[in-house]
């Protein structure tokens, strides 16, 4: 797949930022970032610590408000006005870089919670369970290969299945963009490659934003990378433009 | 599939009713009112398990809502002495001529009717907690910043209800009582039904609040518990859950009250001292949070040794409360229940993670 | 000037001259009719003699008489047919006395009148400079044109700035009510007009009808002046309450500010560590009392220390007994806490019973002392005096000491601390410690102010709570602010709202306030705050 050109439109990109600025008691976490991700791309957010990487999810996902700039998806929501649930609600779904599921719950309940459905008080009070449903649950337990795991209690799974089913209560939200930090931290070099094969599965149909440090998991994503550095974007390209940067090489190294 | 009724609650249920029935035949009638007290402190120890247990939410200040409910009944056991106070008054309650009132405030309207004090008893007490919850959850205030709010709230009732100004009989509350429905409290078949209600209650709301902690909305509560911002990201707006699952336990608490009052005779604005909000912390830890039949279990059997203690070895009931604090705490996490549960089962499985 | 210089002579001369003139008026008493009897009156006032008035109250109550044999002049006491007579200088017994020897030395109104200012001369003229200011406050309440030259004089002689200027509006008042010149008057009303407010109103009240438009409109001016002026000082001291009650806030809440605000441990036992500490300053007096009672100015000396290393000691057994385990685990830990508290409640209760206990205050806190127009009490003042140092001095522990450093260290990263080669089960030990002895600090304080019971401490663990999360948790100078604010706030609500409505609205504040700001009015800075 063909990464498409810079500077695409506001209209064209499926989530667009430009100008966005936040800072916490003077410090400029996110100064000026401007990013626009394409339907169905795969595209890799690397970064030194502090860089800003964690506040840009932030950021998209209504955590936290932005002091300056715009937040569009798909060209006309202003995600800046939403809070958590509603940004999810449009299709957004995150994974935090320390796996975190519901650990008192099964494996099953765990995706039963997170697949696509009404999610007001009156609706889940009232929901019955649908042969659709378990469907779901069952392929996507193939999927993320926790099928034998179905009624463990997920606190028993270990930290790379958590990521996984962590990928997965993702994928059963049905999202159109996923923003997965750090998926590969913790886990060893085969679950890493895995993983990496998973994502690149899933873009395409679904847009996919990874926040990364490890440069051989972004390597075998083989996708288009932007680097962030004091807020703002450094650089964006191939892995392999990106890193033959003088700027991008002192960023990562003079440090 | 988590079952409606399981093993545990069937048991439980089942007990309850056995124990409902035989009461009246083994024990004195004396003493009957007083297991009807044991019941409505079960009910309010679900009310609490209901919202900390599954939803992580401990309220320091559900003794407010348990009074609240006791209040709205009591003023209707007050407007039905009727002229037959010291007094005479067939429009005023007693404390309010003693106290110069002209004329019953406007807030008493309505009372003299049972439905509308009964109606009262939940709506009080959850609008209150709706009202309080709106706010509290949309601020995102929780963990303990909630428990001290909470118990700030109780004490600032506290505080009012002491008030003679508040119309609600200041210091010395409402009590001398008669009759409820026109049966007399003192006679033994109102006694006798006013147990049997609250049996009923307890075994009615603890049902409801299995229906919820088993539907999904439930399992959407354990997940704000155990990890609340992913259950935001899921798409879940988290403080309608909140304030969803407050409300229904502090009606759950106003019913235990409602009940409470005609059985012991009296409400005071005690019943809102912070100590009090914090005790039925302990019924519930001790039975194991988020069990609900250990709350109620664990509710009975405090109240107990509380009543034993206090009449045997009064010095020694706090004390003793302080032990079952700090045991509870430091050895007991999944109270006696998980502790059943760990003989009974080689490998524990834990219900609650601190 | 002759007057001066017997003043003069009497302060310098306070011996036997002295004796020897009020012995001779004496003597001089029954002679001549009743204007010569006025003289000599007039003059003993001016003796200023300490016993002189002694004299003059005998002769006012018409106890004195001449004995027949000798001219000597005595006082005779008791019933008719058992009198008995002393000796009116010395209270020498001169034995029973029949009722025929003895001629009574007869007063009339004129006269009466002449003793009575004599009285008042021989107070102003006393040589204790607190009778002469009671002296002269009387005369300003109760003015009289008799004693405009007797103030006259006294101001004269005085030469203690505070006193002068009060028999100045003594002065001032008895011309107002003299008939002296409208323009003396006035001039009094102008002196008067600096006075406190109240003695304004009391001494110009009186006049606001006078008969002469100039003098009823300076009168009217004055009041209206000092009215304003009580308005303000009216604020003033009700923000004094505030800062009385804010300090007594800040000494309950400070100690969780450490516990709390920087461990992040909900104690709820806090309020029984300050009910210990008043436990300790009772059981000191006590020991005082019963071994060393010439120590008790010393009591809250000794207590002080006492105090903060016994409840810091009670603070360490509970964070290594109890605590340490529930680390992470704020509700479990805020429960276990709350066990504490009610077993140390009921261990006071065993040992020294549930009533009150008596605490007393040594005589240097107790008294009051006036700031222009508001009072401040001695315990009062004390107190706000002891919170700001025991403030400043855990800002220096925190901020200047290794101790305070590795406090800090440990809650910013335990395991890099532990690294570092930091006991971190040692400095938490030691930081409830310190928040529990500040506990026991404020309870010496609150021993002085509030009933020393098994209660104690219930009364202050929701206020403490509340003014740590209103101030922001982690910020001393937020605890500081909160606390103040407050205090204030709730003084300021007291006399428009009644105290317990007054609190109660202050409560509702609070919850409100901390469900729009969480994290209180000075939240700790930095991202991680945001999480």
């Amino acid at each position: 797949m063909t990464p498409p050109a810079i500077g695409a439109t506001r209209a064209a990109a499926q989530l667009y930022l430009d100008g966005v600025s936040r800072s916490f008691d003077g410090f400029k976490a996110i100064n000026g970032l401007s990013l626009a991700v394409q339907p169905g791309e795969l595209r890799a957010v690397i970064g030194p610590n502090g860089a800003g990487k964690t506040t840009m999810m932030d950021i998209i996902t209504g955590k936290t408000r932005p002091d300056a700039g715009v937040v569009l998806w798909n060209g006309d929501t202003d995600l800046t006005r939403l809070d958590e649930a509603a940004v999810a609600r449009l299709g957004i779904g995150r994974k935090f870089q320390k796996p975190t599921v519901f650990e008192t719950h099964s494996v099953e309940d765990n995706l039963r919670l997170a697949l696509k459905a009404p999610r007001g008080v009156l609706a889940t009070l009232l929901h019955r369970r649908t042969a659709d449903e378990d469907a779901r649950v069952t392929a996507l337990l193939e999927q993320i290969r926790l099928a034998p795991q179905r009624q463990d209690q997920a606190a028993n799974l270990s930290h790379g299945q958590k990521q996984w089913l962590e990928i997965g209560m993702l994928l059963a939200q049905d999202p159109a963009l996923l923003l997965i930090d750090e998926p590969a931290a913790g886990m060893t070099d085969a679950e890493t490659m895995e993983t990496a094969a998973l994502l690149k599965s899933i873009a395409g149909a679904r847009t996919v934003i990874v926040v990364e440090h490890d440069m051989d998991f972004v390597r075998a994503l083989n996708c288009r990378v932007t680097v962030l550095h004091q807020g703002a974007v450094l650089a964006e390209g191939s892995l392999d433009h990106v890193s033959a940067r003088a700027d991008v090489i002192d960023v990562y190294l003079g440090r | 599939m988590t079952r409606l009724i399981d093993r545990r609650t069937g048991l439980f249920l089942a007990a309850l009713a056995l124990a409902t029935l035989a009461a009246p035949l083994v024990l004195p009638t004396h003493l009957i009112p007083l297991m009807g007290k044991y019941l409505c402190y079960a009910l309010l120890a679900v009310a609490l398990d209901l919202c900390w247990g599954y939803a992580g939410i401990l309220s320091l200040g559900h003794g407010a809502f348990f009074a609240l409910g006791g209040y709205a009944m009591g003023m209707h056991l007050m407007r039905e002495i009727g002229a037959r106070g010291v007094y005479a008054n067939p429009d005023l309650p007693d404390f309010m001529v003693f106290l110069g009132y002209d004329h019953l405030p406007w807030f008493w309207w309505g009372f003299a009717s049972f439905p509308y004090a009964a109606l009262m008893a939940l709506v009080v007490p959850g609008l209150l907690a709706f009202v309080f919850g709106w706010f509290a959850f949309r601020s995102r205030v929780s963990g303990v910043y909630l428990s001290i709010i909470t118990q700030a709230l109780t004490y600032a009732l506290l505080l009012a209800f002491f008030r003679n100004e508040m119309g609600f009989g200041g210091n010395n509350g409402l009590t001398d009582f008669r009759e409820v429905l026109g049966f007399s409290l003192s006679a033994p078949a109102t006694r006798l039904a006013l147990f049997g209600l609250s049996a009923a209650a307890l075994a009615g709301c603890l049902i409801l609040a299995r229906a919820i902690v088993t539907s999904k909305a439930g399992k959407v509560l354990v997940a704000v518990r155990d990890a609340e911002s992913r259950t935001r990201f899921l798409g879940y707006r988290v403080e309608g859950y909140s304030v969803f699952v407050f409300t229904v336990s502090a009606m759950m608490a106003g019913l235990a009250g409602a009940l409470y009052v005609p059985q012991v005779g009296i409400i005071n604005p005690g019943e809102f001292a912070p100590a009090n909000s914090i005790e039925i912390v302990v019924w519930v830890a001790l039975g194991g949070r988020g069990t609900l039949v250990g709350a109620a279990l664990g509710a009975l059997v405090v109240v107990a040794l509380k009543s034993w203690l206090t009449a045997t070895f009064p010095d020694l009931w706090l004390f003793a409360l302080g032990g079952l604090f700090i045991l509870v705490t430091l050895a007991l996490p999944n109270g006696l229940l998980g502790l059943a549960a760990r003989f009974a089962r080689p490998r524990p499985r834990a219900e609650v993670s601190a | 000037m002759r007057l001066l210089t017997l003043c003069l002579a009497l302060w310098l001369l306070p011996g036997l001259a002295l004796s020897q003139s009020l012995d001779d008026l004496v003597a001089r008493l029954p002679l001549g009719d009743y204007a010569d009897r006025a003289a000599v009156v007039d003059q003993i006032g001016r003796t200023g003699d300490p016993r002189a008035a002694a004299v003059l109250e005998a002769l006012l109550d018409r106890a004195l008489e001449q004995r027949n044999v000798d001219g000597r002049v005595v006082r005779v006491t008791g019933g008719r047919g058992a009198q008995t007579a002393t000796d009116v200088l010395t209270g020498e017994d001169l034995g029973p006395v029949a009722s025929r020897s003895t001629t009574a030395i007869r007063v009339n109104n004129g006269l009466r009148r002449s003793i009575r200012t004599a009285l008042g001369m021989l107070t102003l003229a006393d040589p204790d400079p607190s009778r002469r200011r009671a002296a002269a406050e009387a005369a300003l309440r109760t003015p009289d044109a008799e004693q405009i030259d007797a103030l006259t004089d006294a101001m004269a002689a005085e030469d203690d700035p505070g006193i002068r200027q009060a028999l100045s509006w003594a002065h001032a008042a008895a011309v107002l009510a003299s008939d002296a010149p409208v323009a003396d008057r006035m001039a009094a009303v102008e002196t008067l007009s600096s006075a406190p407010a109240l003695t304004v109103q009391s001494a110009l009240n009186p006049y606001r009808e006078a008969a002469d438009p100039a003098l009823a409109q300076a009168v009217s001016r004055a009041l209206d002046a000092a009215a304003s002026r009580q308005a303000v000082w009216a604020q003033a001291q009700t923000l004094w309450f505030g800062v009385s009650l804010g300090s007594v806030l800040l000494l309950a809440a400070i100690g969780l500010a450490i516990t709390f605000g920087v461990m992040g441990v909900i104690n709820l036992a806090h309020g029984e560590l300050v009910m210990l500490g008043a436990y300790t300053t009772y059981a000191v007096q006590e020991a005082i009392r019963t071994q060393a009672p010439h120590l008790f100015g010393w009591s809250l000396a000794i207590a002080v220390p006492l105090a903060f290393v016994l409840v810091g000691a009670v603070g360490v057994a509970i964070e290594r007994g109890i605590v340490r385990h529930l680390y992470g685990r704020p509700l479990e830990t805020l429960l276990a806490t709350w066990g504490v508290s009610l077993i140390l409640q009921q261990a006071v209760r065993t040992l020294f019973g549930p009533t009150n206990r008596e605490v007393g205050t040594p005589d240097w806190m107790s008294g009051a002392w006036q700031l222009g127009e508001m009072t401040l009490t001695g315990s009062r003042l004390a107190i706000v005096i002891f919170a700001l140092a025991v403030f400043a001095g855990l800002l220096v522990v925190m901020r200047h000491s290794a101790f305070g450093l590795q406090m800090r260290a440990v809650t910013q990263n335990r395991a890099m601390a532990a690294n570092l080669g930091i006991r971190t089960g040692r400095v938490d030990a030691l930081t409830f410690g310190l928040g529990a002895g500040i506990a026991g600090l404020a309870g010496v304080a609150l021993s002085q102010i509030d009933n020393v019971s098994p209660n104690l401490g219930q009364g202050y663990i929701i206020d403490s709570f509340l003014v740590v999360v209103f101030g922001g948790v982690g910020n001393l100078w937020g605890t500081l602010a909160a606390a103040m604010g407050l205090g204030i706030a709730n003084k300021v609500l007291e006399p428009w709202a009644g105290a317990v409505l007054g609190k109660i609205l202050i409560l509702i504040f609070i919850i409100l306030f901390i469900q729009k700001r969480p994290r209180g009015l000075f939240p700790q800075r930095g991202r991680a705050a945001e999480g």
